[in-house]
C-alpha cells in the first residue's frame, strides 16, 4: 500500500503515460551509391533546409517524430556509406530495419544501376511486406540533365512492388511527402504483420517526457 | 511494537509519532517508527550485513570446491565420475593453446579459481582482483540503493537478480551462445514483469533494466567474456595481427576527410582513438556502447571541424576504419561479441548507440575483407606494403619523383636522413645543456665559496660575545621602589 503510493508520487503522473498516443520506434535506413543525396535527403526529413545552418555535427545519424492521427512515430534514420567498397558491409546496417530507401540520382545513370544492386540485395535479405521499400530518384530539380526517365523509375518500382517518388532534396519538393507515405506504410505494415510488434510503444515515454515541449513543433507540418 | 499501538490508535502520543532514533522529524509505522532518512540508514545497513554474508558463504562454497577438485587432482582417477571434470578438461585445454593465451596472464581472472568472484590469495595480481572486487561491491551498493527508492518491487528484483546470478555460477560449461540466451532470457522475463508492474511506463521499465543489466554483467563478466568455449580469443588475435600488418595504411588511402594538422582535429582523434580502446576496460554492455558513443562523436567533430559541415555516413565510416587501424584496440572481437551476446537487444538495433555499434562492426568486417582496390592501390603494392618490403609511409609526392629520375634518394632513405639531421641536432643541443649544467656547477661552488666568506668576514668584524644575562626584575631591581603599588582587590557591597 505504502510502496503503491510512492510509485504514483514517483516521477510523472500515470495519465501521462496512458493518455499519450501509441508511439512506434521505425528504424529506416538509406541506401545507394555515394554522391545521390542520402545525406541531404537525411536532413531534409528532419530539418526544413537544404544545408543545416544549426551546428549539427553529423548527420549520419538523425531522429524525426512523425505525427498520424492515432499514433505518433519515432524516425530513427541511419545514414550508410555509399561507396561501393563498404557494399559488402553494408547489410548489417538493414537488418531489423522497418523502411529502407533505395536513392538514385536522376541525372546519373550509373547511379540507377546501383540502385538497382541494391535492390537485389534488399530482396535477399528480406520477405516482401515485412520491410517498407520506396525507390527515391533524388535531385529532381537537375531535370535538365535527367539521364533515368520517370517511367523507366517507375516501371522498375512497379515490377518489384515497390513504392516510387522523386524528390529533390535541394529544393524540398516532396520530401515531406515522401516521410508521411512511408509513415503510413509502416504503420500499416505494423498492424498486419509482426513488424513493429517487437518494439511495442516502445521508447513511448522516453519522447513524450524528453521531447514533449517540442513534440509539436518537431511533427511535420504536413496533415496526415 | 509502536507499530501495533500506532495501528489501533485512536489516541497516539505525539512523541510516538516522532522518528525512534530520536533526530526529530516524523517517523513512520511503514518504517518500524523511523524517519525515512533513519529508516534508509538502517536498512542500508542491514542489506550491508546480507550482502557480506553472501560473500562468507560463496567464499565458503568456493573453498569447499577448490578442496574437491584439489582431492580429485591428486587422485587423477575418475574424473568423469564428478561434476569438475570440466574443469580437467579446460586445464589440458589451457595447456595445449598456451601459445596463443599469452595474454590471459594479464588479465585479473585465474583459471584456478573460476568462482565468480574473490580469489582472494589465489589470484596472479591480487592488486587487480582486489579493485575488480571492491568494483562489484560498489556496484551492489548503487544497485541497493536504487531499489531501495522501489520499494517492495525493488526486492523482488533483487532477489530475482541474485538468484539468477547463483543459477549461472553452476551453467558456466554451457557454451557462449546458451548463456547469451539464458541472459537475454532473463532480461525478458523481467522487462515483461516490469512492464505489468509500471502499467506500460517503458521508461521506467528501461530504467530499472538498465541497472539490472549493470548489475548482473558486472558479477557474470568474468565467466562470459570471451569464453573458453568460443574462438573468440583466436579472432581477437587474428584481428590484432591484421591491423598490425595494416600498420600503413594512410589518411589519403582511405579517403578520410580529417586533416590532422589542425591541432584541435588531432586532439579529436587522440579522444576518439583513446575512448575506443577504453572500451576494453568496462564490464557493463551499455558502458561499452557509451565508449563507442563517445568515440563516434570525437570523429563527428573532428570532421566537422576539417570539412566545416556535417558529417555523413560517407565520410564517419572510413574515418572510424582509421581510428580503429591507429587504436587496435584490445580484445576487439570479444568485445563485439560480448556486446552482441548480453547487451539488450533492443539497443542494439536500433537507437543511436545501436546506430554507432553497427558502423563499428562494419568497420572490423571491413579491415577484415580490406584488399588492394578498397585502398585504391595495385595489388603488387598491397602485397608489397602487407609483406613489409615497402612501406608508403612518406609518399610526398615531390619524393618519388625524385626516385624516377634516378636521385636514388627512397623515401626510407629520406626518412633517415631526416632522422640523422634531427640526431645532429639532438646532441648539439644535449652539449648545450651539458655546458650550461656544468657552468652551473661551477657558478655553485663560487657561490658558496662566497657565502662563506662573506660568512667569515662578518665574523670576523663582530666577533660573538657571550655577555651575562640581564638580571631578573625582581631580584635586585634598585628602581623596585618608584613602581606603583599592585593593584589590591576590593570588596564592594551587593
Amino acid at each position: 500500500m505504502m510502496a503503491e503510493r510512492r510509485l504514483s508520487s514517483l516521477g510523472e503522473s500515470p495519465l501521462e503515460v496512458e493518455v499519450g498516443p501509441r508511439l512506434l520506434r521505425v528504424k529506416m535506413v538509406l541506401l545507394g551509391g555515394s554522391g545521390v543525396g542520402k545525406s541531404s535527403l537525411a536532413l531534409r526529413f528532419c530539418k526544413d533546409e537544404f544545408k543545416a545552418s544549426t551546428p549539427t555535427v553529423g548527420c549520419a545519424y538523425l531522429t524525426q517524430v512523425v505525427c498520424l492521427h492515432d499514433s505518433t512515430l519515432r524516425f530513427e534514420i541511419w545514414d550508410t556509406a555509399g561507396e561501393e567498397k563498404y557494399h559488402s558491409v553494408t547489410p548489417l546496417y538493414y537488418r531489423g530495419a522497418h523502411a529502407a530507401l533505395v536513392v538514385y540520382d536522376i541525372s546519373k545513370k550509373e547511379s540507377f544501376m546501383r540502385a538497382q544492386l541494391w535492390l537485389k540485395e534488399l530482396e535477399k535479405q528480406y520477405i516482401p511486406g515485412e520491410t517498407v521499400v520506396v525507390l527515391v530518384g533524388n535531385k529532381a530539380d537537375l531535370s535538365d540533365t535527367r539521364q533515368v526517365p520517370l517511367q523507366v523509375g517507375y516501371r522498375l518500382a512497379e515490377s518489384k512492388g515497390l513504392l516510387f517518388i522523386e524528390t529533390s532534396a535541394k529544393s524540398g519538393e516532396q520530401v515531406s511527402e515522401l516521410l508521411m507515405t512511408i509513415a503510413h506504410r509502416v504503420k500499416q505494415s505494423s498492424s498486419e504483420v509482426r513488424g513493429l510488434i517487437e518494439w511495442p510503444e516502445a521508447e513511448c515515454v522516453g519522447v513524450l517526457q524528453g521531447e514533449r515541449s517540442s513534440l509539436l513543433g518537431a511533427c511535420c507540418s504536413v496533415g496526415s | 511494537m509502536s507499530q501495533k499501538s500506532e495501528r489501533r490508535g485512536i489516541h497516539v502520543d505525539q512523541s510516538e509519532l516522532l522518528c525512534k532514533k530520536g533526530c526529530g522529524y516524523y517517523g513512520n509505522a511503514a518504517w518500524q517508527g523511523l524517519c525515512s532518512k533513519c529508516w534508509r540508514e538502517e536498512y542500508q545497513r542491514a542489506r550491508q550485513k546480507q550482502i557480506q554474508e553472501d560473500w562468507a558463504l560463496a567464499e565458503k562454497l568456493q573453498r569447499e570446491e577448490e578442496a574437491a577438485y584439489a582431492s580429485i587432482q591428486g587422485a587423477q582417477s575418475q574424473p568423469s565420475l564428478t561434476p569438475f571434470s570440466k574443469f580437467e578438461e579446460k586445464k589440458t585445454n589451457e595447456k595445449t593453446r598456451k601459445v596463443t593465451t599469452v595474454k590471459k596472464f594479464f588479465s585479473p581472472s585465474s583459471r584456478t579459481a573460476p568462482k565468480k568472484e574473490s580469489h582472494e590469495g589465489k589470484a596472479p595480481s591480487p592488486s587487480i582482483t582486489r579493485q575488480s572486487s571492491i568494483e562489484t561491491d560498489r556496484v551492489s551498493r548503487d544497485f541497493v540503493d536504487f531499489l531501495k527508492n522501489l520499494q517492495k518491487p525493488g526486492r523482488e528484483i533483487h532477489k530475482q537478480c541474485r538468484a539468477f546470478i547463483e543459477n549461472m555460477a553452476n551453467k558456466k560449461d554451457l557454451g557462449a551462445d546458451e548463456l547469451s540466451e539464458c541472459v537475454q532470457d532473463f532480461y525478458q522475463n523481467m522487462s515483461d514483469r516490469l512492464m505489468t508492474h509500471f502499467k506500460g511506463s517503458t521508461e521506467r521499465v528501461e530504467r530499472v533494466m538498465d541497472q539490472v543489466e549493470k548489475y548482473i554483467m558486472t558479477r557474470l563478466y568474468k565467466n562470459v567474456f570471451c569464453p573458453e568455449t568460443t574462438d573468440d580469443e583466436k579472432k581477437d588475435l587474428a584481428t590484432q595481427h591484421r591491423i598490425r600488418a595494416l600498420h600503413w595504411v594512410t589518411i589519403q588511402m582511405l579517403c578520410v576527410p580529417v586533416d590532422e594538422e589542425i591541432p584541435e582535429v588531432s586532439d579529436n582523434v587522440v579522444k576518439a582513438i583513446t575512448d575506443v580502446i577504453e572500451m576494453d576496460s568496462k564490464r557493463v554492455p551499455r558502458d561499452k556502447l557509451a565508449c563507442i558513443t563517445r568515440c563516434s562523436k570525437h570523429i563527428f567533430n573532428a570532421i566537422k571541424i576539417t570539412k566545416n559541415e556535417p558529417a555523413s555516413a560517407d565520410d564517419f565510416l572510413p574515418t572510424l576504419i582509421y581510428i580503429v587501424l591507429k587504436a587496435n584496440p584490445p580484445r576487439l572481437q570479444s568485445n563485439i561479441q560480448y556486446i552482441t551476446r548480453f547487451c539488450n537487444p533492443s539497443r542494439l538495433m536500433t537507437g543511436e548507440d545501436g546506430y554507432y555499434f553497427t558502423n563499428l562492426c562494419c568497420a572490423v568486417a571491413f579491415i577484415e575483407k580490406l584488399d588492394a582496390q578498397s585502398l585504391n592501390l595495385s595489388a603488387e603494392d598491397f602485397e608489397r606494403y602487407m609483406s613489409g618490403q615497402a612501406s608508403p609511409r612518406k609518399q610526398e609526392p615531390e619524393v618519388w619523383p625524385q626516385e624516377d629520375a634516378g636521385a636514388g634518394r627512397s623515401p626510407g632513405l629520406t626518412q633517415v636522413y631526416q632522422s640523422l639531421d634531427l640526431l645532429t641536432g639532438l646532441g648539439a643541443r644535449q652539449d648545450r645543456v651539458l655546458e650550461g649544467a656544468r657552468s652551473l656547477e661551477s657558478d655553485l661552488i663560487s657561490w658558496q665559496e662566497s657565502v662563506e666568506r662573506e660568512v667569515q668576514e662578518i665574523l670576523e668584524k663582530y666577533p660573538l660575545e657571550i655577555r651575562t644575562p640581564a638580571s631578573a626584575i625582581d631580584s635586585d631591581n634598585v628602581e623596585n621602589d618608584r613602581l606603583p603599588p599592585p593593584l589590591q582587590p576590593q570588596v564592594f557591597a551587593g
